[in-house]
């Protein structure tokens, strides 16, 4: 291919691009400048685009705050994702294995089930009056044990378990290994990116979810960190009762301080972990949207 | 449910077939791993998938949470000649479709023009780094994304508000103003979604033939005229598929963005059917009104499931591209 020289076109578009992509995240990091600028900026309007001072005090401070529970939030958050996301890929993969066994002659029937009941939402009251005679109100597992199988991925592990030729398995089967045998053995080391999707879809939504937790989920000592902000940040307003001006290690901290603050440690966990999943995100996407 | 009709092929109908039960028996001697393996996928099935359906039987009843599902009044289809009754009914249909076709008309053309003009990059790290970034946001909660648009929008210290004070306006209450619900809920709609959607488009771009580009390079076409006359009508059929999807799911609105966004200043534009079930069920003053609320939402799924399906089958025709 012969060589191109870069045109008005690319510059431009580079540009614009890039830009796009900046203003995109800008807002993520804004949070950052705006914890760590000095309370004392913030409350003369002083701080812009950039921070102004800087300290980590106001981290330290909504996390040691008991009553806020941001601590526990983040804690509970992180206890539901790991349960919720073993729990999710062990039972996902379990039952996309045997949906796609010949053997098994209910499969279709039993796909046709999730399918349909992914599509017909039944809607939150039903669900609530089940749930609750389950007596999963105020218990953690209600993150982690109807959350288990999501349609959407079991239907995406499966159309992979499907697309593995059959012929890998025959020397196994000859051996006279069992079914479990088979699975362990044959299909689950070829299965590794497909469990490494699935399980970033499950973690990241277990830790996102709002409305589940937010039903299910009333004492504040369960409750996620996307509740917690809900509470501190949201519902308060700007005449935050949550934060008053505060004064911590000789530095002054303002409700801007701590909203950001807060805000910034319930995203940190997901962005910290982005740069490591996102190709096993876009993996799945394409399964999920192409072959359907 | 599996009763073997048709199971046993042609020999089948010489050979005196095995009675049912003999038959069971062994299925389930021969693969009781793989039964085994789908006992927790079933049950999961049963109590969280199916059981909320059987639920839904509450909405021919007076429900009351203390004589439970079986003991509550059968009163047949009261609920739903309440739902005729009900005038705010017409708001909150409005409000649910006035929001998703908005929001489609905002997010569906934005990722395509995106991605046309990100295929053109030629650096690699940059076409990359841009995707990356672009792809963050869809990750982050919707708790996160709001709170972020209530710190930046605050009247007293929020940048948008300062930068509106700066040019000598009077601050914005974005959160309280009906006005502004919808365009903050389609700016976190754009935001969060249209690096997902570009990642669909530009595997679609990918897999168009390079010979087409050729032909047209020895033509003498230009930058624009290959973006917008080869590579755009190349993915029209993914385009379209995604349109043909997005508006199959029309009543299925971002419910966490809306009730974390909402309230009751902007309830007007800001209700729709879902949240309103939601509120009528876990935050209405009064008693909540389990049975109504069933019945309510029971229309709306039906509705929407008969247009997933017929979506679903128009897109089938046009590609391999569909939702299952």
């Amino acid at each position: 291919m012969r060589k191109k020289k870069i045109s008005l076109f690319d510059i431009v578009n580079n540009t614009v691009l890039i830009g796009l992509a900046l203003l995109c995240v800008y807002p993520f990091l804004y949070v950052f400048f705006i914890a760590c600028s000095d309370g004392a900026y913030l409350a003369r309007g002083a701080v812009t685009f950039l921070p102004k001072g800087f300290h980590l005090e106001a981290f330290k401070y909504v996390l040691q705050r008991q009553d806020l529970n941001v601590f526990s939030g983040l804690r509970n958050s992180f206890l539901y994702t790991l349960a919720g996301t073993a729990a999710g890929v062990l039972v996902t993969y379990m039952t996309a294995y045997a949906l796609s066994r010949p053997q098994v002659k209910q499969r279709y029937g039993l796909m046709a089930l999730f399918t349909a009941t992914w599509i017909f939402e039944a809607g939150i009251i039903p669900q609530y009056i089940i749930y609750s005679a389950c007596g999963f109100v105020n218990n953690p597992l209600v993150m982690v044990i109807p959350s288990a199988i999501n349609t959407q991925y079991l239907i995406i592990c499966k159309n992979y378990l499907d697309g593995i030729p059959h012929e890998l398995e025959e020397a196994a089967v000859v051996d006279g290994a069992n079914q479990l045998q088979i699975m362990g053995h044959v299909y689950l080391p070829v299965s590794q990116a497909i469990l490494a999707t699935i399980a970033t879809f499950y973690a990241v939504s277990i830790w996102n979810q709002y409305m589940v937790p937010q039903m299910y989920l009333k004492e504040q000592n369960l409750q996620t960190i996307q509740q917690v902000l809900k509470r501190v940040v949201i519902t308060t307003g700007d005449q935050s009762t949550a934060f008053r001006n505060v004064v911590q290690n000789g530095v002054l901290l303002n409700q801007q301080n701590l909203k950001n603050a807060a805000i910034f440690v319930a995203m940190v966990p997901i962005v910290c972990v982005y740069p490591f999943v996102q190709k096993y995100f876009k993996k799945g996407i394409l399964i999920g949207s192409v072959k359907g | 449910m599996y009763c073997g009709k048709g199971g046993t092929s042609v020999q089948g109908q010489k050979i005196k077939k095995k009675p049912l039960l003999e038959r069971i028996k062994r299925d389930i001697r021969k693969n009781y791993l793989l039964y085994l393996m789908l006992v927790p996928g079933i049950i999961i099935l049963i109590l969280f998938k199916l059981g909320p359906m059987a639920g839904m039987v509450i909405a021919f009843e007076d429900f009351s949470a203390f004589k439970g599902v079986f003991g509550s009044k059968w009163v047949g289809l009261e609920n739903f000649r309440k739902i005729f009754q009900d005038k705010y009914m017409l708001t909150l249909i409005k409000n649910t479709v006035t929001l998703a076709f908005l929001t489609i008309a905002v997010t569906f053309p934005f990722p395509i023009l995106f991605t046309l003009f990100l295929n053109e990059v030629r650096i690699s790290k940059i076409r990359n780094g841009v995707q990356t970034l672009s792809f963050l946001p869809y990750f982050i909660s919707s708790a996160v994304m709001v709170s972020i648009i209530y710190t930046l929008c605050s009247p007293s210290y929020g940048l948008v508000n300062s930068i509106i004070k700066f040019f000598g306006g009077d601050p914005i209450y974005f959160m309280t103003e009906p006005g502004w619900f919808r365009p903050l809920y389609i700016l976190l709609q754009v935001w969060q979604s249209f690096g997902y959607s570009s990642i669909i488009y530009l595997a679609s771009i990918l897999a168009i033939d390079p010979a087409l580009y050729e032909a047209a390079e020895v033509d003498g076409a230009n930058r624009w005229q290959k973006m917008f006359q080869i590579t755009l009508p190349q993915i029209s059929g993914s385009i379209i598929v995604m349109l043909i999807i997005k508006i199959g799911g029309i009543f299925s609105v971002d419910l966490d963005t809306i009730l974390l966004m909402y309230n009751p200043s902007v309830y007007e534009v800001a209700d729709v059917i879902q949240s309103y079930v939601y509120r009528m069920a876990f935050n209405s003053s009064g008693f909540p009104d389990y049975s109504y609320g069933t019945a309510v939402n029971m229309v709306k799924s039906i509705i929407a499931f008969a247009m997933v399906m017929l979506t679903n089958k128009i897109a089938k025709k046009y590609s391999e591209t569909r939702l299952f």
